[in-house]
């Protein structure tokens, strides 16, 4: 892990929304094959940080790089990271007007200019991975909430990203669905995708990760790994969060 | 039998339930069907005393206004081409059932009544002939390797229909636009200011959705001011001030009259149909542009494959709402002495002694006439809506 090369860089990332400082400067590195969990109270931070990763928002201030590349009004820049990273939304966000495969292949065919053929065929093998290949031909409506969300991974992995960011990715779901789409992200850590995930799941979050940041108000209150956190957190802040969700 | 007692028992019960399940209600009833009773009867009273000759007379100015003698042939050309079009469609994507079968053959007949005497009798059973086969043709005979091209086919022949029944009316020394009038005349109007208009209408509401400024300002402004005056100050504009105000540059002064009406017609339907596509694109949640931006797509890529078809298809129905009354609109460019079908109806029973008090008998015709094309479009309305029901919110 030590040698491996930092591919996600921020450095005193501010973003306001308004006169109300969402972000108040953040600064931290997640390395290549890396799985880091962001936690942390409702309002704290933690979607509107890892929407600034693929500029969903723009920051105000501060230096963003990823995989080399700096993410500012340079759309080239833009067009590298967003290639390079996928992103799970909490609402799944699929696209209710095409089918399963519609969904997964319109990004390489039209970003990637892919053709029909190859990109139905990479559709169907992360179908596969995720474990709904039968589903392939229905619409997003038809499928269960557990069932859209790996949908809606298996889109994000259509562009065959570096880095995965997860944004409360269990949340809108039925405990009993939870555990399937868990499963495929265990999945992807173990197979080596650099992942940043916001996540309440403490018991997957533990077994998974490899460090944990904890934020609060706009800060970057805390990290470490997940047995600092479970043993030993150092900060009040922290202590006083993790007593009230475990 | 057993069956048919139920269904009578059934017919009871409901009848019951809904229309005499309290006095004030079965008042109510009561009233209501001796109400509709009277007036069916009276309108009985009329059809039996009317006397169609009026119509039958001048079916060719209803249908044809002024066009000179010799040219029928161009408006049956194009009653045909879109017949067959309409036909084919039918039998490769609809799948109608008994029930709108029944509603086409009884319309038609009710034209064939209406419009066939013996002297084109040959030509209404050609129209029959064209008009059916295309659709058991494409539903049972067309091979499976040529769906997709036949698909192909007919949309592209959709697209071009309006520059085809322009080119029909044209060619070989074809009559001034001036001299186009009656029925054909409002179903010219009404297409080119649909087909113009939709794309226009798609990129002023999608300006006016914009996030750059000076679109957005301008959309709004162009839809705002079109809206703000009825459409027949914009065709009076259109005639008078016009031609005064424009230097002759492009040879304005000589365009004419159908073109600056088709023009005018066509602005004024865009502005409608930019508002309903706006409503459309604001039904869209901020998630799928999210979702589109997160996997890279373009702004252009984004719009044409994820927003647009969304917010299209939410607005089905106030769009082709939009279509009818455009349609019907049409019948206000009498206002530029263009006579369509409303104004031949008015005039004929006016100006022909023979026919004074047969106003009736002819604004009937033509209020059949446009409801039948505002019953059709809003059958194809509903039929689209099933047809992309699947995979809806
Ligand atoms: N587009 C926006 N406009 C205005 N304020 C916003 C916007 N997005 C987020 N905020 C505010 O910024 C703060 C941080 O929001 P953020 O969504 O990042 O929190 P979060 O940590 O993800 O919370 P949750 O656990 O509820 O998802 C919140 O107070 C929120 O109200
Ligand atoms: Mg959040």
């Amino acid at each position: 892990m030590k040698n491996k090369k930092e591919i996600i860089i921020t450095e005193n990332v501010e973003k306001s929304f308004g006169n109300f400082q969402a972000l108040k400067g953040i600064t931290a590195t997640v390395k290549e094959s890396e799985v880091v969990v962001v936690f942390g109270p409702s309002g704290s931070g933690k979607s509107t940080y890892i929407r600034t990763l693929n500029r969903l928002e723009s920051h105000d201030s501060g230096r963003i790089i990823i995989d080399g590349v700096e993410l500012n009004d340079d759309v080239k820049n833009l067009e590298k990271v967003r290639s390079n990273v996928g992103m799970v939304f909490q609402s799944f966000n699929l696209f209710p007007h095409l089918s399963i495969l519609g969904n997964i292949t319109l990004a390489p065919r039209k970003v990637k200019r892919m053709k029909k053929k190859e990109a139905d065929d990479l559709a169907m093998g992360l179908l596969e991975r995720v474990g709904i290949p039968e589903q392939a031909e229905k619409f997003p409506t038809q499928l269960s909430g557990g069932q859209q969300q790996r949908v809606a991974i298996a889109r994000a992995l259509a562009m065959q990203p570096k880095i995965m960011l997860f944004d409360e990715p269990t949340s809108a779901l039925d405990p009993e669905m939870i555990k399937e789409v868990l499963d495929v992200m265990r999945e992807l850590a173990d197979s080596g995708m650099t992942m940043i995930c916001v996540t309440h799941e403490m018991g997957f979050a533990r077994e998974v990760a490899d460090r944990f940041l904890f934020f609060d108000q706009g800060l970057l209150i805390e990290e470490g790994s997940p047995d600092h956190f479970f043993s030993n957190p150092k900060e009040d802040r922290t202590k006083l969060f993790l007593s009230q969700i475990l | 039998m057993r069956l048919i007692n139920e269904i009578t028992r059934d017919g009871f019960f409901w009848i019951k339930e809904n229309l005499f399940q309290s006095y004030l209600n079965s008042l109510m009833t009561l009233l209501i069907v001796v109400f509709i009773g009277y007036l069916f009867l009276d309108f009985l009273g009329f059809l039996i005393n009317a006397d169609w000759t009026v119509v039958e007379v001048n079916r060719r100015l209803l249908l044809l206004g002024r066009l000179p003698l010799g040219n029928e042939i161009r408006g049956w050309l194009i009653l045909w081409f879109s017949m067959i079009l309409i036909s084919s469609s039918i039998g490769i994507w609809g799948s109608p059932n008994i029930k709108d079968f029944l509603i086409i053959f009884i319309i038609s007949l009710v034209i064939f009544f209406i419009f066939g005497t013996l002297n084109s009798i040959y030509h209404i059973l050609i129209t029959y002939l064209i008009s059916f086969s295309p659709y058991f043709f494409s539903k049972y005979f067309l091979r499976k390797k040529y769906f997709e091209l036949s698909k192909r086919v007919l949309i592209f022949s959709w697209i071009l229909i309006i520059p085809i029944f322009i080119i029909i009316l044209l060619i070989g020394n074809g009559p001034k636009p001036n001299l186009w009038g009656g029925f054909l005349l409002n179903i010219i109007l009404a297409s080119v200011a649909i087909v113009a208009g939709f794309p226009l209408g798609l990129i002023l509401g999608l300006g006016r959705a914009s996030s750059f400024p000076v679109i957005k300002i301008a959309s709004t402004f162009y839809i705002e001011v079109i809206r703000g005056a009825p459409l027949v100050a914009w065709l009076l504009l259109a005639w008078f001030v016009l031609p005064t105000f424009l230097p002759n540059l492009f040879g304005l002064n000589e365009v004419s009259i159908v073109v600056r009406a088709m023009i005018v017609l066509s602005i004024f339907a865009s502005a409608y149909i930019a508002e309903v596509i706006r409503g459309g694109l604001q039904s869209i949640p901020k998630g799928q542009l999210e979702a589109a931006d997160a996997l890279g797509l373009s702004t252009i890529d984004s719009t044409f494959n994820i927003i647009l078809p969304q917010a299209i298809r939410v607005v089905i129905p106030a769009l082709v709402s939009t279509f009818i009354a455009m349609f019907k609109d049409t019948s206000l460019v009498f206002i530029l002495a263009l006579t369509d079908l409303l104004q031949v109806g008015r005039l004929i029973p006016e100006q022909e002694p023979e026919f004074f008090g047969r106003q009736l008998e002819a604004l009937l015709v033509v209020a059949f006439l446009f409801w039948v094309v505002s019953i059709s479009l809003s059958n194809l309305s509903s039929r689209l809506e099933k047809a992309m029901g699947i995979g809806v919110r």
